[in-house]
């Protein structure tokens, strides 16, 4: 069982980038910087909007066919949430680079993976978001997002929370959700053997995890003692993160 | 005078304001007037799908699918791992084996841990320069074709399509020195010779390089290239193998060819949601504005759409088994849009089943 701590951040790690974020959460640790708006190159030059350009780098190696991968589905989301409109033909530019990811014992350790790493999308998505905070680009909705996984071990079946890289291989299917801070199920990433049942429990389990704000939390905690919190209440999380970041920044007045 | 000289033809319009364009073919002013995509069809609407299986004469199976303008090929061949290149092998425990038959719900967890640590699964996609005109010659694999050939390689792995007993090569020392016609009195030494690790063992494996070339690219790249993976693993024929022990080598037989054991028949529906106003546009908030979702989409509809989903279905065991879900880029297929998708997908599973037989 790898560390199923509380999730960390830590914003304007880097000195020299307009934004940038580090997070730690269920044994990934990811830095993110944001630049932008800056100039686009002419290919990328859009006449209407800004060009999102994510860029993922593995814990060790370089980036392959999987990193193209996370990489955009990570654009295609962000640009969604991001005012692209607001620049016109400029580049918003976030660079992932992980930097310790959760090893699994059970297997050898390859380089080179093809295979769609679903455990860390979470991490990545939720540092690219704190760190497009930090540089203050203007977005008009955050975002959170969780791994989901469902296993069934011994005729029952069990659902579990940011699974740690042997829960998600022995699991029956794994799921990535994230959701807008208005709700609405901005990316959904699913694999394995699923009815649809069970990818709307899946999905029950994501949005509490998700779209639970602190007040909510706190009634639900008092009325139903709070049976399980399943994971971490990640919006209460963007949250407290951000003002206990502005709070730090306005100390001196 | 005036206006006589600013008609259009269709293909002017579509070119210079694709967006509007769209829209109004699929909400026409007239009333009697049937909304339908530029393309002609229905919103949910996909085209037709032709499969062509062993189109390759050189390979060990072969498919070929065409779905409107888009056209794949897809090219199966089977290349003999030896063990002793593999490094950091273990060998698997043959009693397991000979417990399950190879196939219990263990049998399937270890071949899939197979598949994966020796790579046995090679799959890649090739954007032909010339498919459409955003593909350019000389230059290094687009992110296009990178991302489907993860999809593609995720999704093989995902659904065990491939069984790992399928492309192990096994080498039985007993058996092959009985048919030598050994003395009887070698069958009092065969139990000793067990113990000394003579056992049956896997000596080699087949790899299959899954190699796709687009021949025409107009829009769904992933359903036509999973549906043409899919139709060449089921054509595909890999000659039986044995390890000869006098030669230090595995000869193929001439003659006999034996089809893999593919489980069940996963398929890929794609589509796309078209917003009726463009992204961003001022006072748009999310969800706002009539959308519409296009299923099958080609490229005009791709370049116009941001939010796409892919799911993949298998109803071959009755109920249907959902393998893959992959929606991205917007915020409009919620849950109920997505529990109603699986409807389509079954739908579109059926016509592909029939196209496949």
């Amino acid at each position: 069982m790898t560390a199923t701590t509380a999730p960390e951040a830590a914003l304007g790690v880097l000195p020299r980038a307009d934004g940038s974020a580090k997070y730690s959460h269920a044994g990934y640790i990811v830095t993110a910087s944001v630049n932008g708006p800056i100039e686009a190159q002419r290919r990328d030059e859009h006449p209407y909007e800004a060009h999102v350009d994510v860029i993922v780098r593995p814990a060790a190696g370089v980036g392959g066919t999987r990193e193209r991968h996370l990489e955009s589905i990570l654009q295609s989301s962000l640009a969604q949430i991001i005012l692209v409109r607001n620049f016109p033909r400029s580049l918003i530019q976030i660079v992932l680079q992980v930097e310790h990811s959760p090893e699994n014992d059970y297997v050898n350790t390859k380089l080179v993976q093809a295979n769609l790493n679903f455990a860390i999308m979470p991490a990545l998505f939720q540092t690219a978001v704190l760190a497009l905070l930090s540089a203050g680009v203007p977005m008009k909705a955050t975002a959170t997002a969780t791994a989901v996984a469902l296993s069934h071990q011994d005729g029952s079946k069990r659902t579990i929370v940011d699974p740690s890289p042997r829960e998600v291989e022995t699991a029956q299917s794994v799921h990535v959700l994230a959701f807008t801070s208005h709700d609405e199920l901005l990316l959904a990433e699913s694999e394995g053997d699923f009815t649809v049942k069970e990818w709307d429990d899946v999905y029950e389990t994501a949005s509490k995890v998700c779209c639970q704000s602190a007040l909510q939390k706190e009634g639900i905690a008092m009325v139903l003692d709070d049976e399980d919190a399943g994971g971490p209440a990640m919006r209460h999380f963007l949250r407290s993160t951000m003002e206990s970041k502005v709070a730090a920044d306005l100390h001196w007045k | 005078m005036t206006t006589s000289g600013l008609s259009f033809t269709r293909p002017v319009f579509a070119k210079l304001s694709p967006h509007p364009y769209l829209l109004r073919n699929l909400s026409p002013s007239s009333p009697d007037a049937r909304p339908a995509r530029t393309n002609g069809r229905a919103p949910q609407e996909a085209r037709p799908i032709h499969i062509n299986a062993s189109s390759l004469s050189h390979a060990h199976g072969s498919a070929l699918v065409r779905t409107g303008d888009t056209t794949v090929i897809c090219g199966v061949r089977g290349e003999i791992l030896p063990v002793e290149r593999i490094p950091q092998y273990r060998p698997l425990d043959t009693r397991k084996r000979n417990q399950d038959g190879g196939e219990g719900e263990m049998g399937a967890a270890v071949g899939r841990g197979e598949l994966k640590d020796y790579d046995l699964l090679v799959p890649n996609i090739e954007l032909a320069t010339g498919s459409a005109p955003q593909f350019l010659p000389g230059v290094p694999p687009t992110p296009l074709a990178q991302t489907l050939s993860t999809r593609v390689y995720s999704l093989l792995h995902a659904t065990g399509l491939v069984e790992a007993a399928d492309l192990r090569i096994w080498y039985d020392p007993s058996k092959a020195k009985k048919e030598e016609g050994e003395d009887t009195n070698m069958e009092e030494g065969e139990e000793e010779e067990r113990e000394e690790g003579d056992d049956e063992r896997v000596v080699a494996y087949w790899v299959l390089y899954i190699d796709l070339l687009f021949v025409s690219f107009d829009g769904n790249p992933f359903d036509a290239a999973w549906a043409a993976v899919v139709a060449a693993l089921r054509d595909t024929r890999l000659p039986v193998a044995r390890w000869d022990p006098d030669r230090e080598m595995v000869v193929c037989s001439r003659t006999e060819r034996r089809k893999l054991n593919l489980r069940g028949l996963p398929v890929a529906c794609s589509a796309v949601v078209f917003m009726e106003k463009e992204q961003g546009e001022v006072g748009t908030a999310a969800g706002e504005g009539r959308h519409w979702i296009l299923l099958d989409p080609d490229r005009l509809e791709e370049s116009l759409c941001r939010e796409m989903i892919t799911m993949v279905v298998d109803c071959s065991e009755g109920d249907t088994r959902i393998k893959n879900i992959e929606k991205q880029g917007g915020a409009v297929l919620g849950r109920e849009l997505i529990r109603g998708y699986a409807g389509v997908a079954e739908g579109r599973w059926k016509q592909v089943r029939e196209a496949m037989k």
